[in-house]
């Protein structure tokens, strides 16, 4: 019977398994994981710190589905190293797993600046339950918490402390927020609304300390100014976990390399997920997109693959993101600050808090952001995702009544909605 | 399974489809009540007026979903005989739906954060946009792929 070692439960690495399952009674799938929880959502956890859920509706795989689908869960184990000619997994244990299959699904962990006293009790990432948890375990004590970086994450970790009535200080080198993701115009929509709201940005400026014995306490600015804070968040972006790749053979760069059917240089590893550089179809390179629903993109391709299905292709992934603060609701994708030899569309109601603005390359969709009106976002999304020429309507993407049907003449669908 | 189909030529945009869907899905599930809910539904049918032709839209029940893989709260299933299944309980207003709908067909509701989109009229099996059409433009019939 053949084996497939699945190294990492979240998105990637369940729906992999749950596609395997589903296909095939007989295969024997092993799924790892150094965190103590069966499947959960770490998109939820910001909802979490926030109060707006409680814990049961973080997890969506509970222990009844691994039973189910006969899926070997291991939970606390860490894989320290693969020995992909002997294929096996060599746990930090140093237990070794055999492998006919492996798919390395290990995510990302948080990017931690070097600075003096990083490792302090009070500094957290924001990525596990455990983040979470730990933060709320301090709220008691706290009356300041400081953000370190502006982007996504740093930013719902600061609306989530911010709901539960803790003072929040956002702490960015940059002049703009989510720098990432959004243009100036919309970014400076975003930081408006959360400035309003009670959560401070401290612009042009960086951490250059945390102090404190042993627990965090204060964060010294390299503008010499110290704010007293117990909680620290880190939010300046992710790094894939590829320290596991090291000396295997397998290839990467900042990710795991893989094509267009999550494939590694090693025929029997595949690679989905936080941890995977795949092709970019508006940004045309690899690229690591690490995003939930990629990572469930992918799990299913690298099952299809594993499987011997040859039409399961990528059509590779787009960096997305939707998000709404106090009320305002953003998404994103693509290329939104407008490049030399690109064209930009855009309709601005400041008054209403109300962008739409569209960023194309020679007639095709590259990257749209639209601020508090959000509906229909997606179908430019598949025109980008399929690099269809818009010429012909490119004067009704930004119409409020923007729709399918405008599409429909350069639809790809294999089902006419309209008979 | 039977989806929703529409002839553009056939419809007037008279929104019927629009007024029988937010009514049927309101807690009175009756006009003059719904009218003065303060929580009467949003229909997730939407009629788009166009120069000769009108389009109305509802969610497709894909078969190929990218709405389910990007819920990130684990709110929507898919059944191949039942088309989408919304746990309207479990979604937390994220509007990843929305960000990846191709059909644009799944709008935000930002009254109680939670998404809008066609069940097919699950509580009688029988979609009210189609059975209420006055000129027939919504046809509930099986699929054709």
């Amino acid at each position: 019977m053949k084996r497939v070692v699945i190294i990492g439960n979240s998105a990637a690495g369940i729906s992999c398994a749950e596609a395997l399952r589903k296909k095939d009674k007989e295969i024997k799938i092993t799924i790892l994981s150094r965190e103590d929880y069966t499947g959960y959502n770490r998109c939820l956890i910001s909802y979490y710190l926030a109060g707006d859920i409680k814990e049961d509706k973080l997890v969506y795989k509970p222990k009844k589905f691994y039973s189910e689908n006969n899926i070997e869960l291991l939970l606390n184990k860490k894989a320290g190293r693969i020995d992909s000619k002997k294929n096996q997994v060599v746990l930090e244990d140093k237990t070794r797993i055999e492998y006919d299959y492996l798919v390395l699904a290990c995510g990302a962990s948080p990017k931690l600046p070097e600075i003096k006293g990083i490792h302090k009790k009070g500094v957290f990432g924001f990525r596990t339950i455990s983040d979470a948890k730990g933060m709320l375990e301090l709220l008691p004590i706290t009356q300041t918490a400081c953000v370190l970086g502006g982007g996504l994450i740093g930013l719902k970790a600061a609306y989530g402390l911010k709901k539960r009535k803790i003072e929040v200080k956002v702490i960015v080198k940059s002049s703009q927020i989510l720098s990432q993701i959004l243009d100036e115009e919309s970014a400076q929509m975003c930081k408006r609304r959360l400035v309003e709201n009670g959560i401070e940005i401290v612009s042009g400026s960086e951490a250059q300390e945390i102090i404190g014995e042993g627990d965090c306490r204060a964060v010294k600015l390299d503008s010499g100014k110290v704010i007293a804070s117990s909680i620290v968040v880190v939010g300046k972006g992710v790094k894939p976990n590829i320290e596991l790749a090291e000396d295997s053979g397998i290839k990467f760069e900042e990710g795991i390399l893989v094509d267009d059917y999550m494939r590694t240089n090693i025929p029997n590893i595949y690679a989905a997920g936080d941890i995977a550089q795949s092709y970019d179809p508006i940004l045309e390179k690899t690229a690591i997109n690490a995003l939930w629903p990629n990572a469930i993109e992918q799990g299913l391709i690298a099952a299809g693959s594993i499987l011997g299905e040859p039409n399961k292709k990528y059509p590779g992934s787009v960096g997305m993101n939707s998000v709404e603060f106090f009320g305002l609701p953003v998404i994103s994708f693509g290329i939104t600050k407008t490049p030399d030899g690109f064209e930009e569309i855009a309709l601005k109601d400041i008054r209403q808090d109300i962008y739409r603005k569209i960023v194309l390359k020679n007639n095709v969709i590259k990257g749209a952001v639209f601020v508090k009106k959000i509906e229909n976002i997606g179908i430019l999304l598949k025109l980008a995702r399929l690099k269809v020429d818009v010429s012909g309507i490119k004067d009704k993407l930004l119409r409020p009544d923007f729709n399918f049907a405008l599409t429909k003449d350069l639809q790809y669908e294999k089902e006419a909605v309209y008979l | 399974m039977k989806k929703l189909y529409y002839d553009a030529k056939k419809c007037t945009a008279c929104k019927t489809c629009e007024i029988v869907c937010a009514i049927g899905h309101s807690p009175s599930k009756d006009l003059y009540t719904a009218v003065l809910e303060e929580n009467v539904a949003l229909p997730s049918v939407r009629v788009y007026v166009g120069q000769e032709e009108n389009y109305p839209m509802a969610c497709r029940h894909c078969q190929d979903h990218p709405c389910v893989q990007a819920c990130i709260a684990a709110a929507l299933k898919y059944d191949p005989q039942e088309g989408l299944l919304f746990d309207k309980e479990k979604c937390v207003g994220c509007w990843m739906c929305v960000m990846v709908c191709p059909y644009g067909a799944v709008r935000p509701d930002f009254r109680d954060s939670k998404s809008v989109r066609c069940d097919l009229c699950a509580d009688i099996k029988d979609p009210r946009c189609a059975k209420n059409c006055p000129t027939k433009a919504i046809v509930y019939r099986e699929e054709k792929i």
